[in-house]
C-alpha cells in the first residue's frame, strides 16, 4: 500500500549517513561474531540480515518520520511544546501513570515483586505505550501492524527473560503449530469480515470435518480420498452458507450460526448410524496425516511441521493474492462501499459466495489437519475458535464493518494471541485465567488503533 | 419504516387517540409488524406437535415447569433485546457470562452466609448487572470501539471470572428461593417476576425515552441532528439491558438452585438466536418484547417437542439440526415478509395471535381430554377390507372409544370453546371497524376483548376441578 509505494528521496547526506552506520554495524556484529565464537557460516548470515533489514528500515521507514516533522515545523504557533505533548496525549499519559501507580502498590504489597526482571518488563511495556502513541501515528496505514508487531516483540522479549525455554525451538515450533491452526481457521473470518459479514460456523465445520474425515476412513475409503472429499465438502457447505446468507446480510452471524448447527448434529447423525457409540469415531489415522500435523512432523526431512509451511504458504498466496489481483481489489472494493462496487459492475453475489466457500474450505482443512494432530475424532474440536477466530481477527486490525484490513493483519493478530497464551501458560496461569486476561486486553488493543469518529464528525 | 411491535402498537394506540393528532392517527391506522408472522406461526406449529405428543405439557405441573425454564431464556432475551434496540450492531455476546457472573457471585456469597436477605439478593443483582452494562456503555460511548467487540471482550473475561469464582457447579440458593424450582404449579414466583418484567417494558415503551432509543438504534446521526441526548439514551438501554441480566440470573439460580459458571455460551448463543427468531433486527430499531417472548418460547419447545421423541444417542444431534435447520428456515421466511405485506397490509399480530391461539386451543383440548396412549389404540390397517370413512377420516387424531368421563368433561368445555370463538369473531370485526373507519376510539374494545379472553382461560386453568387441563384418569394407568 502506500507505506511502500510512495517515493521520498532522501538527501544525499541522509543516505552517506545511513551507509556508515549500517556498514558499522555489521562490522560491529562480525567482530563480536568471531570473539564468541560462532561458525562462520552463521556470521556470514547474520551480517547479511543485519545490514539488509538496516537498510531496509533507513530507506522505508525513516522518512516517514522526516515528513511527519517536517509537518510539525509547520504548526509551530499555539501552545508551547511541553503543553501541546501534554493535549496531545493526555490519554496515554494517564493511562501511564496508572500502570506506575499500580506498579507501585503492587511492589510495596507484595516481597520479591521487584525483582530485576520484573521491572525490565515494565520498562518493554512503557516501552511499546510510548512507542504507540509517538511513532504509531506515523504510520498511517499500518497502523495496526505496527502495534500488533510491537505488543508481540515486547510479548516474547518478556517471555524470553522470564521463562525458562520460552525462546526454545521446541517451544517456537509448538506456539507456531497451533498459530498455524488458528490462523488457517482464520482465513475464512478475515474474507468475511472483509465483506462486513461474520461466520460462525467454522468451528462446526472443523469439528464436523474432523469426525467425517476419520468416519470415512474407518468405512475403508482411502485416507487421500477421505482427505480430498471432506475439503470439497467443506468448502460446498460454505457456498451453502454464503447463498443462505447474501439475502440476510444483517443477520449472518445468526444464519451462519443456524448452519453450524444443522451441520454439525447431521454429521455427528451419519456417524452414529449403526454404531452403538452415539458420536465417537474410531479409526486409524493413517501415518502420512499425522506427520502433517504432529509436534516432531518433518517437512522433506526439515524437523518443522508440514502444517506450519501450509499455513505460510497460504499467508504468502493470500497476501500477495489481495493486493495484486484482481479478485483481491474487488474484494476491498465491496468491502468499502458496496453500491459503487456495484455500480462497476462487481458482482456482489460472487465474491460474497466466494470467501464464504473459501472460509468453508479453510475450516474443513483445520479440522482435517487436527484430526492428525490430535489421532482421535472429537466433534467439539473446534470449539474453542468460535470466538477466538473473531479475537484474531479484530486484534490484528481488520474492521468488522468490512473494507479494512486483511489476512496478513490477522496473521499478526493470532500470533499475538498465540504468544500471549504461551506466555500465560509459562507464568503458570490456568486456563480461566488466560481467558480473563484476553478478554481484558482485546479492548485496550483495539483502542490503541480502531477507534470510530466521533458521531459529529460523521455527519 | 415499520418498526412497530405490538408494544408500541399499544403505546401509539393511546397516543394517538388525542383528537390534536388525528391526522397522524389516520396516517397510522392499520400500521402492522409482519415480522411477527413468523415466529406466532411457529410458536403455534410447535405448540400443536407438543401438545399432540406429549398432553402432560398443559397439565399444571407442566405449564409450571416450561415455566421456570423458559423464564430465564425469556429473561435474557429481554436483556439483549434492550442493547440491540440500542444500534450500531450492538450484539452483546457477553450476556449469558453476565448472567453466570451474576449467579457464581450470588450463590458463592450466599453460600459463605452473606445476602440471603431477599432485598439485598434482588439489589446486589442489580447492582452488578446494571454495574456491568454501565461500564460496556462508557466503553462504547467514550473509548469508541465498536460494541461488538466491547462484547467478545467481556465474553472472554467474564467467562474466565466466573470459573475463577466458581471452578466447579456447586453452592447453595437461598433458603426463600427453595421453592421457586419446583413447578408444581401455573403460578410460581418466576412468572410472577416474568410479568413484572414484561409490564415494565410496556411500560417503557409509552416514554419518550424509548422513542428516542428506537431513532438512535435505527439512525443515529438523525437522532443526534435532532437533539437527542444519544449519550445518555445508549447509556440507559445498556442499564436496563442489565436489570433484565440481574433478573434472568436470579431466574436462573432459583431454575437450578445452585451455582453453574460455564452456561455462559449457551445463554448467549439461545439469547441472541432467540432474538433473531422473535423478528428483532441484529442492526438496530426493531424489537419488540412480544418477539422476543415468542422466540424464547419457540427455542424452549423445539427442545421439548424433540424431547417427546426418543433418538436414543443421537437426540442431542437430532436437537441441534433441528435446531438450526429451523432457524435458517425462519430467517428465509422473513423474505417472503414484503411480499405478504403487499397483500395484508393491515396485519394485526396481536389478533393473528389470538385466532390461531383459540385454533390451538382446541387441538389441546382435544389431545388432553386423551383417550390412551397411542401404542394400545386400535389403529384400523389402511387399506385390506372396506374403507371407514369415519375411521379413516378421524383415525389420525382419534384413536379410541370416548369414555363417560371424557364426554362429560366435553360437554363442560363446549360453552367457553364457543365463549372463545364468539369473543375473537367479535375482536376480528373490531379491529376491521378500527382500520376500515381510521378511527382509533374503537380499538381499546380489542384490548377488552382480548382481556377477556386471556381471564377466562386463567380462570379456567385455577379451577379446582381442572376444567380444562385435569389430567385425564385414563392414561395414568401403567
Amino acid at each position: 500500500m502506500s507505506f511502500f509505494d510512495e517515493n521520498r528521496p532522501l538527501s544525499l547526506a541522509t543516505r552517506l549517513l545511513g551507509l556508515i552506520l549500517g556498514g558499522g554495524l555489521t562490522l560491529l556484529s562480525i567482530i563480536f561474531g568471531f570473539i564468541q565464537g560462532v561458525p562462520v557460516p552463521a556470521i556470514i548470515l547474520y551480517a547479511l540480515t543485519t545490514i539488509t533489514l538496516f537498510f531496509f528500515g533507513w530507506k522505508f521507514v525513516l522518512p516517514h518520520f522526516l515528513i511527519a516533522t517536517e509537518k510539525k515545523d509547520e504548526a509551530e504557533e499555539g501552545p508551547g511544546p511541553f503543553r501541546l505533548i501534554l493535549i496531545k496525549y493526555y490519554p496515554a499519559l494517564i493511562v501511564l501513570g496508572l500502570i506506575l501507580i499500580a506498579f507501585f502498590i503492587l511492589g510495596a504489597g507484595f516481597d520479591g515483586f521487584l525483582s530485576g526482571w520484573t521491572v525490565a518488563s515494565l520498562v518493554i511495556l512503557l516501552t511499546i505505550i510510548v512507542a504507540t502513541r509517538t511513532i504509531g501515528p506515523v504510520f498511517e496505514t499500518n497502523r495496526s501492524a505496527f502495534i500488533g508487531i510491537m505488543v508481540l516483540i515486547g510479548l516474547f522479549t518478556v517471555g524470553a527473560f522470564n521463562i525458562e525455554g520460552f525462546s526454545s525451538s521446541s517451544n517456537i515450533r509448538s506456539m507456531l503449530l497451533f498459530a498455524a491452526f488458528l490462523g488457517m481457521a482464520c482465513v475464512g473470518q478475515t474474507l468475511v469480515a472483509l465483506l462486513g459479514g461474520l461466520d460462525l460456523s467454522i468451528p462446526f465445520i472443523i469439528g464436523a470435518s474432523n469426525v467425517g474425515m476419520l468416519y470415512l476412513i474407518s468405512l475403508g475409503v482411502p485416507p487421500w480420498l477421505a482427505f480430498c472429499c471432506v475439503l470439497v465438502i467443506g468448502g460446498l457447505l460454505g457456498v451453502m452458507n454464503g447463498l443462505l446468507s447474501f439475502r440476510l446480510q444483517g443477520q449472518a452471524l445468526i444464519v451462519t450460526l443456524g448452519t453450524g448447527f444443522a451441520i454439525s448434529g447431521s454429521v455427528q447423525i451419519i456417524t452414529s448410524i449403526g454404531t452403538a457409540y452415539g458420536g465417537n469415531v474410531f479409526g486409524v489415522v493413517p501415518g502420512w496425516l499425522s506427520n502433517l500435523a504432529a509436534m516432531n512432523g518433518r517437512t522433506f526431512g526439515i524437523p518443522i511441521p508440514p502444517t506450519i509451511v501450509i499455513w505460510f504458504l497460504t499467508t504468502l498466496i493470500l497476501v500477495v493474492g489481495m493486493r495484486m489481483t484482481v479478485y483481491g481489489r474487488y474484494l476491498y472494493a465491496l468491502g468499502v462501499n458496496r453500491i459503487s462496487a456495484k455500480r462497476v459492475m462487481i458482482s456482489e453475489l460472487k465474491y460474497w459466495v466466494m470467501a464464504y466457500g473459501l472460509s468453508g474450505f479453510f475450516s474443513a482443512l483445520t479440522g482435517a489437519l487436527l484430526l492428525g494432530w490430535s489421532g482421535g475424532g472429537f466433534i467439539g474440536v473446534g470449539e474453542q475458535y468460535l470466538f477466538l477466530t473473531l479475537a484474531a481477527v479484530v486484534v490484528g486490525g481488520t474492521s468488522l464493518m468490512g473494507g479494512q484490513g486483511g489476512y496478513g493483519f490477522t496473521v499478526i493478530g493470532v500470533l499475538v494471541l498465540q504468544v500471549l497464551t504461551s506466555f500465560l501458560v509459562g507464568i503458570g496461569l490456568d486456563y480461566e485465567w488466560q481467558q480473563f486476561i484476553f478478554g481484558l486486553l482485546i479492548v485496550p488493543m483495539v483502542a490503541l488503533y480502531a477507534r470510530t469518529p466521533h458521531i459529529r464528525t460523521q455527519i | 419504516m415499520s418498526l412497530t411491535d405490538v408494544s408500541t402498537t399499544v403505546s401509539s394506540d393511546s397516543k394517538d387517540a388525542s383528537p390534536g393528532k388525528s391526522a397522524v392517527a389516520t396516517a397510522s391506522a392499520g400500521r402492522s409488524d409482519p415480522f411477527l408472522i413468523v415466529p406466532i406461526s411457529l410458536f403455534f406449529i410447535l405448540m400443536t406437535f407438543a401438545v399432540i405428543r406429549s398432553p402432560s405439557l398443559v397439565s399444571a405441573s407442566g405449564i409450571g415447569s416450561a415455566t421456570i425454564v423458559a423464564t430465564p431464556l425469556i429473561l435474557a432475551t429481554y436483556a439483549l433485546m434492550a442493547s440491540v434496540i440500542a444500534g450500531r450492531g450492538t450484539v452483546d455476546l457477553s450476556i449469558g457470562p453476565l448472567i453466570g457472573f451474576i449467579n457464581v457471585t450470588l450463590v458463592q456469597l450466599v453460600t459463605n452466609g452473606y445476602f440471603a436477605n431477599p432485598f439485598a439478593f434482588f439489589g446486589l443483582a442489580f447492582l452488578l448487572g446494571a454495574g456491568y452494562q454501565l461500564i460496556f456503555a462508557l466503553i462504547v460511548i467514550y473509548v469508541r470501539v465498536q460494541p461488538i467487540i466491547v462484547s467478545l471482550s467481556g465474553f472472554l473475561a467474564l467467562s474466565g471470572i466466573n470459573l475463577v469464582i466458581l471452578p466447579r457447579p456447586g453452592g447453595l440458593s437461598p433458603e426463600w428461593m427453595a421453592s421457586w424450582g419446583l413447578g408444581r404449579t401455573v403460578y410460581s414466583p418466576p412468572l410472577a417476576v416474568l410479568a413484572i418484567a414484561t409490564v415494565a417494558w410496556l411500560l417503557f415503551t409509552r416514554t419518550a425515552f424509548f422513542t428516542h432509543l428506537r431513532l438512535m438504534g435505527s439512525d443515529e446521526r438523525a437522532a443526534y441532528t435532532s437533539g437527542v441526548p444519544i449519550t445518555i439514551v445508549r447509556i440507559g438501554a445498556h442499564i436496563i439491558s442489565g436489570l433484565f441480566a440481574a433478573l434472568a440470573a436470579v431466574c436462573f439460580t432459583a431454575l437450578i438452585s445452585s451455582g453453574d459458571p460455564s452456561q455462559g455460551t449457551t445463554y448467549t448463543l439461545i439469547a441472541v438466536t432467540a432474538l433473531v427468531l422473535g423478528g428483532a433486527s441484529l442492526a438496530g430499531g426493531r424489537a419488540g418484547v412480544f418477539g422476543s417472548a415468542l422466540g424464547a418460547l419457540n427455542l424452549y419447545l423445539i427442545t421439548f417437542v424433540l424431547a417427546t421423541f426418543s433418538f436414543g444417542a443421537v437426540q442431542s444431534f437430532v436437537t441441534d439440526l433441528a435446531y438450526g435447520t429451523i432457524l435458517v428456515a425462519s430467517l428465509l421466511l422473513t423474505l417472503v415478509l414484503p411480499l405478504i405485506q403487499k397483500y395484508i397490509s393491515n396485519f394485526s399480530p396481536l389478533l393473528y395471535f389470538v385466532a390461531i391461539g383459540v385454533v390451538v386451543l382446541g387441538v389441546t383440548l382435544h389431545s388432553v381430554m386423551g383417550y390412551g396412549p397411542l401404542s394400545e389404540a386400535v389403529v384400523p390397517p389402511p387399506f385390506p377390507g372396506p374403507l371407514d370413512m369415519t375411521a379413516a377420516m378421524t383415525g389420525i387424531f382419534e384413536v379410541s372409544q370416548l369414555d363417560p368421563t371424557t364426554e362429560a368433561l366435553r360437554e363442560a368445555a363446549r360453552p367457553l370453546i364457543w365463549g372463545a370463538g364468539l369473543l375473537v369473531a367479535l375482536a376480528v370485526l373490531a379491529r376491521v371497524a378500527v382500520t376500515r373507519g381510521h378511527s382509533r376510539e374503537v380499538a381499546p374494545v380489542i384490548f377488552l376483548i382480548i382481556g377477556l379472553i386471556v381471564l377466562g382461560v386463567s380462570y379456567s386453568m385455577t379451577r379446582e376441578d381442572g376444567l380444562l387441563f385435569q389430567q385425564p384418569t385414563v392414561e395414568t394407568k401403567p
